[in-house]
């Protein structure tokens, strides 16, 4: 399979599927569906830096905590009204964070940027636990309005399925653009990158604010669709949950972490309601994907469109 | 087939489809409860409890000739998942009720989908009293006592004991542990009691080691220590702090959770004696036949003795088919929150000559509060110490009155 014909299959797959569901009557479905696409929003932002930079993040759920915050807070305080303005706030506040702490962490490489990150994530998560007259603590914040076009689980996911399909959009074009390209040549070489007279350290910097910029909306839209948020959304758990979807949807391909991101939440919900072990599945999946298949769901259909194809494709593309 | 057969299977059919149609529907409740990890032992005991309560339910009939089912699934207690798993129950298994919860941060999520999607929730072992005071919605009704309660109750014992004025507090970090001292703090100030906080001391939750600041609650030299974990905390505390006879330094005062019946199992002879604690149910107390029946129920159907939680969930279930009963169906929701808001009921939990009853302003259960200090017990094996000397306080004191509601009401979101 060539790249066009499986980013176009990709892409018709994603808007066949997701746009899709909006004829689909069963409300717990459509919930589900819009689970997918806003982790899917945030699994794919997240893989900029992880499967195209080569910089594994361990604290991006600083930025989905954050997104939820930044509109949960507003909205609760200032009314549903004010929801979709505090969801514009949200990019702004991530890129300024994004650009102090990625000033910060990105001077370092490899393990300790990763740990540098995942300290920066559970110093917020404290603080957000800590502090009770701000943040609401432990609790959580609940009951969070919204506008009253986006009441009711259908009109939330219409809209949260159109902000994600723009933002993605967005970060295709980037993905595919010359600066997705010097990104691919950071994580391959970064001292080659360096000779052809780039900048490294600005590039992934850039990537790093663009990353925690999405993030942060799919947690804004998260705080939308159950009106309820919680500190746990800062937590390092998160994030390595969103590392695990990554892996195993594939991070070699734009649209692997979303596919990821759709078999975890439908195994969780499938599997759940039989046993109370279904992260047991989760975990012998994730062993059998890492052991056989290290290139995720999407690496193995490419291998598997591969015999069928006159002349093997390399594996690493779009 | 000749005519024989074929009248023979039609009116077989006929007796089928009818006693189909005529023992009715189902009526489904959707319990949320974490099933491993630490609160999974409440989780466990409260299937157990829930199933003993169907037995009973069913056996004696509902209206129409339904029965009563409950869906069990594992919350995890991460809010996140149980606003899914609740919004799932109601529109995909046509729950008629939400039930369950331990922890208070999934249920203030829950009771948000409660109210919206307007399906009665009933609640069995969560205790922020912000349910039934600031988060109060009318569809949410609380079937085991709040820490307010139990605060309140601590509050009376503290004065009436004369257990001392200096007050040192330990708690987990986190919003169950602030709240009860918070409340601890308005219930003395009410009472006019003369008291002096000498220290706070906020141990993250789950900590495995306490000893530094167990040093420090020495040093600061309170007469009481009053103690505000729950279930593996309490255990691994005490055991840390008898090793360095904090318990003979002064009181050791725990009256929301610290006399579950898990902590007597897994302290065993290890128990120190004279620990003042309550729990929201106790397997000795009250000495009545209907707790009795309870316990030794419990213990025949799972081989052990219940903790706190197994009541509450017992509780609930009788709860929901008494007020089915009141209005002969589980569809008219509206007339089955009236039902819920007039429940008079006898519980295993209730003295001789009481009865729990739901305030229909609030929502919560209205029941008496037992504070006991553990003596050397081993009836209910492998605990070698349980609760004894019981003082207890009525119920009607024990409720948030106005003021606190509103207090709530400002500074809490």
């Amino acid at each position: 399979m060539n790249h066009r014909l499986e980013t176009t299959a990709l892409w018709s797959a994603y808007v066949l599927l997701f746009g899709g569901m909006i004829f689909v009557k069963n409300e717990h479905a459509i919930h589900i569906a819009a689970q997918i696409v806003i982790l899917g929003l945030f699994a794919i932002s997240f893989n900029i830096l992880f499967g195209n930079t080569g910089l594994l993040s361990f604290g991006q759920a600083l930025f989905y905590g954050l997104g939820a915050y930044v509109t949960g807070m507003i909205a609760k305080k200032f009314g549903g009204d004010h929801f979709l303005w505090a969801l514009l706030l949200v990019p702004l506040v991530a890129m300024a964070v994004a650009l102090v702490l990625g000033a910060l962490s990105l001077r370092l490489s490899d393990v300790y940027f990763t740990m540098l990150t995942l300290a920066f994530a559970q110093l917020v998560w404290g603080i957000t636990i800590k502090w009770y007259d701000f943040t609401s603590g432990d609790d959580g914040i609940q009951a969070i309005p919204k506008p009253e076009f986006l009441a009711g689980g259908l009109h939330y996911y219409v809209f949260a399925f159109l902000v994600v399909t723009v933002c993605l959009y967005l970060l295709w074009r980037l993905h595919r653009s010359p600066f997705g390209t010097i990104l691919k040549g950071i994580r391959q070489n970064p001292t080659r990158v360096n000779f052809l007279g780039l900048n490294v350290f600005r590039h992934k910097l850039l990537a790093y604010v663009i990353s925690s910029c999405f993030t942060a909306i799919a947690g804004g839209l998260y705080a939308g669709l159950d009106g309820s948020i919680h500190p746990d959304m800062f937590v390092w758990t998160m994030s390595g949950g969103i590392i695990l979807m990554t892996i195993l949807g594939g991070m070699r391909s734009f649209f692997g972490p979303i596919i990821g991101v759709a078999v975890f939440v439908l195994l969780e919900d499938v599997v759940g309601r039989s046993t109370q072990y279904w992260s047991f599945f989760i975990g012998a999946i994730m062993i059998v994907v890492v052991m056989l298949f290290p290139k995720g769901i999407v690496g193995v259909s490419r291998q598997f469109a591969g015999l069928f194809a006159k002349k093997g494709d390399p594996l690493e593309h779009s | 087939m000749n005519h024989k057969t074929a009248s023979l299977l039609s009116a077989l059919l006929v007796c089928f489809t009818s006693a189909v149609s005529f023992a009715g529907e189902t009526i489904k409740i959707g319990a949320l409860y974490p099933m491993s990890g630490r609160g999974g032992l409440y989780g466990q005991d409260s299937e157990a409890a829930i199933k003993i309560a169907l037995q009973e339910v069913n056996a004696k009939g509902l209206p129409g000739g339904r029965k009563l089912d409950v869906i069990v699934t594992d919350d995890q207690s991460k809010p996140a998942l149980a606003v899914t798993l609740a919004k799932r129950y109601i529109t995909e298994d046509k729950v008629k009720f939400l039930y369950g919860v331990v922890s208070s941060s999934a249920a203030l999520a829950v009771t948000e989908v409660s109210k919206e999607y307007k399906t009665i929730f009933v609640g069995t072992d969560h205790a922020a009293t912000d349910l039934t005071a600031n988060a109060f919605q009318k569809y949410y009704f609380r079937v085991s006592n709040n820490t307010f309660q139990s605060m309140a109750a601590g509050a009376m014992y503290l004065q009436d004991m004369k257990l001392g004025k200096k007050i040192a507090y330990i708690g987990p970090d986190y919003a169950y542990g602030r709240d009860q001292i918070a409340e601890l703090k308005y219930c003395l100030g009410k009472l006019g009691a003369n008291f002096e906080m000498v220290g706070e001391f906020w141990p993250k939750l789950y900590e495995a080691d306490y000893t530094s600041y167990i040093t420090a609650i020495v040093r600061a030299k309170p007469d009481v220590l009053v103690c505000g974990f729950w279930g593996g905390d309490t255990v691994a505390f005490i055991k840390q702090a008898k090793a360095y006879g904090l318990f003979d330094k002064m009181k050791y005062f725990h009256p929301d959770g610290g006399g579950n019946y898990e902590v007597f199992s897994t302290l065993g002879a290890e128990c120190p004696e004279g620990l003042i604690m309550s729990a929201r149910h106790h397997n000795n107390w009250p000495e009545t036949k209907e707790n009795a029946d309870f316990v030794q129920k419990f213990k025949k159907a799972t081989g052990r003795y219940p903790s706190y939680a197994a009541e509450g969930a017992y509780v609930g279930i009788l709860v929901i088919a008494d007020a089915i009963r009141k209005v002969g169906n589980a569809d008219d929701t509206e007339a089955l929150v009236k039902a819920l808001e007039g429940m008079k009921m006898k519980f295993p939990e209730d003295p001789a000559g009481f009865q729990s009853y739901i305030d229909p302003k609030t929502h919560q259960i209205v029941q008496a509060q037992a504070i006991g200090v553990t003596v050397k017990n081993d009836k209910f094996p492998p605990a070698k110490y349980m609760l004894g000397n019981f003082k207890v306080y009525p119920a009607d004191k024990l409720m948030p009155p106005q003021d606190y509601i509103d207090l709530l009401k400002r500074t809490k979101k």
